[in-house]
């Protein structure tokens, strides 16, 4: 995983964020560079959602 | 040949309704831009992504849908009704634009084109003016537009969860086992999606449709990676598939068209095999909610024309609001005979997405809020002169029909209410004589001055 990718998983294990509150907090990184770190996530399955629409990071292992 | 996306722009730049943004723009802040502007927004350079152009907001008035339908803007539903009338089959053409430039393999990377960030708590970035085509077996092709979300390089989600042809096609696939090919053209003229936005019979072809409305066969071009075909005057297509694991993935939130927040639904993946373009595509965001309600308004308007003239009412104008969000509400004058204002909220309501419906008599002028509403006040008893239906199909989106407790894939039902602001059948209708001002035409206010 990415160094961004990876402190976006950190981000999200702190606290549930909108995908905009993320794009806000990393304004100055390339809009392209966040999309790729972003689908780093998406492909590592570790994504989830509250109840509040907001990405979770998922305590439980992905479904298989 | 049929006009394009560019034909489209050039009309809205001739009318004065264009305007064109000459600094570099971060794609995070196209929608925002828009959303200030007081024209459609044409941006010349894209930071970061110096092949492509983005425009947007094309659409987010009558006015500008006039325009590009080449209307007045009272004749959008009549000008939408003669296309439908006279369907033009598509022709298949062997050279296009859209494949110009062709990206498949390790090429295929979303995250080359400038996606939009739109709202605030959206999702991912989205793209929001797709033309989506599909095929089945047995009812053939199907052109419609459904949003869809970033999700990594070759993966976005799709808006699959409201009734539609498409939605009976993946579940049909998806019953058997196997993925759904799409392909999804960006960048059409408005005609083609005001087609792909008419609820036609499944086996109609909505580029016929469109076709009708351009007046010329819309030119098609067979996709590179699957069986099917798209606008050859695209700016972009996407090809691919949508995957075979059901309403399973979280899509949204999006700023839906109703003017609110959405909120994250379950949804098919859709997987990009191929994209292709042209060297110098424009990206077309479609900016919500009014571009996206404006399209709709010519569709339900003569959806709401036809269901009158089936009921044998004459209809005088029609309107679908944008208060409803050209979607949800019709108000209607007729030439009323006894009856007849029940008779047409029963055809008005019989359309699909309305679920609410007004009709007066053809002294109101319906594109007056005031004369509308004095004739809602003076002209409607409650317990006399409305209808409510219960149970009717609904929209995910109305937060009123309460779609939370439905789970995956769940429709959800609606009520409808029609109000009856015609003349009341015996009173008569010199009790509604409106005053008028002694000598008006006898005087001039100029004079005075």
């Amino acid at each position: 995983m990415s160094p961004l990718a990876a402190s976006l998983v950190v981000e999200l294990r702190t606290h549930p964020r909108h995908f905009g509150e993320l794009v806000e907090a990393h304004m100055t990184t390339p809009w392209r560079e966040f999309l790729l770190a972003w689908g780093e996530l998406r492909s590592a399955d570790v994504l989830g959602r509250d109840d509040a629409g907001r990405y979770v990071i998922r305590s439980e292992p992905p479904a298989s | 040949m049929s006009a394009g996306f560019r034909d489209c722009l050039r009309d809205l730049e001739a009318a004065g309704e264009l305007v064109r943004l000459k600094k570099s723009v971060d794609p995070r802040h196209l929608s925002a831009l828009m959303a200030q502007a007081p024209q459609a927004t044409f941006f010349e350079e894209i930071a970061g992504y110096p092949e492509w152009r983005a425009a947007g907001a094309l659409l987010s008035t009558r006015k500008r849908l006039a325009v590009a339908m080449g209307c007045p803007e009272s004749s959008i539903a009549t000008r939408f009704e003669e296309g439908i009338r006279r369907p033009i089959e598509a022709r298949l053409v062997d050279q296009a634009p859209c494949q110009d430039v062709v990206l498949t393999g390790d090429d295929v990377d979303l995250t080359r084109l400038p996606l939009p960030m739109m709202h605030v708590k959206d999702g991912g970035p989205y793209i929001s003016a797709t033309l989506v085509v599909s095929k089945d077996p047995e009812y053939g092709r199907n052109v419609g537009s459904y949003r869809m979300m970033y999700r990594s390089p070759r993966e976005t989600g799709i808006d699959l969860v409201s009734s539609s042809d498409m939605r009976v096609y993946y579940q049909r696939a998806l019953d058997q086992g196997r993925p759904l090919p799409i392909a999804v053209a960006v960048g059409v003229h408005p005609f083609e999606l005001l087609a792909a936005s008419y609820k036609a019979p499944i086996a109609v072809d909505e580029f016929a449709i469109a076709g009708g409305l351009h007046g010329a066969p819309v030119d098609l071009v067979r996709c590179k990676t699957v069986d099917l075909e798209v606008p050859a005057s695209a700016e972009f297509v996407l090809e691919g598939e949508l995957l075979p694991i059901g309403w399973t993935a979280d899509e949204g939130p999006f700023g839906e068209f109703s003017h609110i927040t959405g909120e994250v639904k379950w949804n098919p993946i859709f997987r990009v095999r191929a994209i292709t373009r042209r060297p110098d595509p424009i990206f077309y965001v479609l900016q919500m909610p009014w571009e996206n309600d404006w399209l709709a308004a010519p569709v339900i308007e003569a959806a709401g024309l036809q269901a009158l003239r089936v009921a044998s009412v004459e209809p005088v104008a029609i309107r679908a609001p944008l208060g409803g969000c050209c979607y949800w509400t019709l108000v209607a004058s007729i030439k009323k005979r006894p009856g007849e204002g029940k008779n047409a909220l029963l055809a008005l309501l019989s359309v699909a997405e309305v679920k609410l419906a007004i009709v007066t008599d053809d002294d109101i002028d319906i594109y007056n809020p005031d004369e509308l509403d004095w004739a809602m006040t003076f002209r409607v008893q409650a317990d006399q002169d409305t209808l409510i239906v219960s149970g009717a199909r609904g929209k995910h989106i109305d937060p009123s029909v309460r779609a939370a407790g439905l789970g995956k894939g769940g429709l959800p039902t609606t009520a409808k209410l029609g109000i009856d602001a015609t003349i009341p059948e015996g009173v008569p209708r010199s009790h509604y004589e409106r005053l008028r001002y002694f000598a008006k035409d006898a005087v001039r206010l100029e004079d005075y001055r």
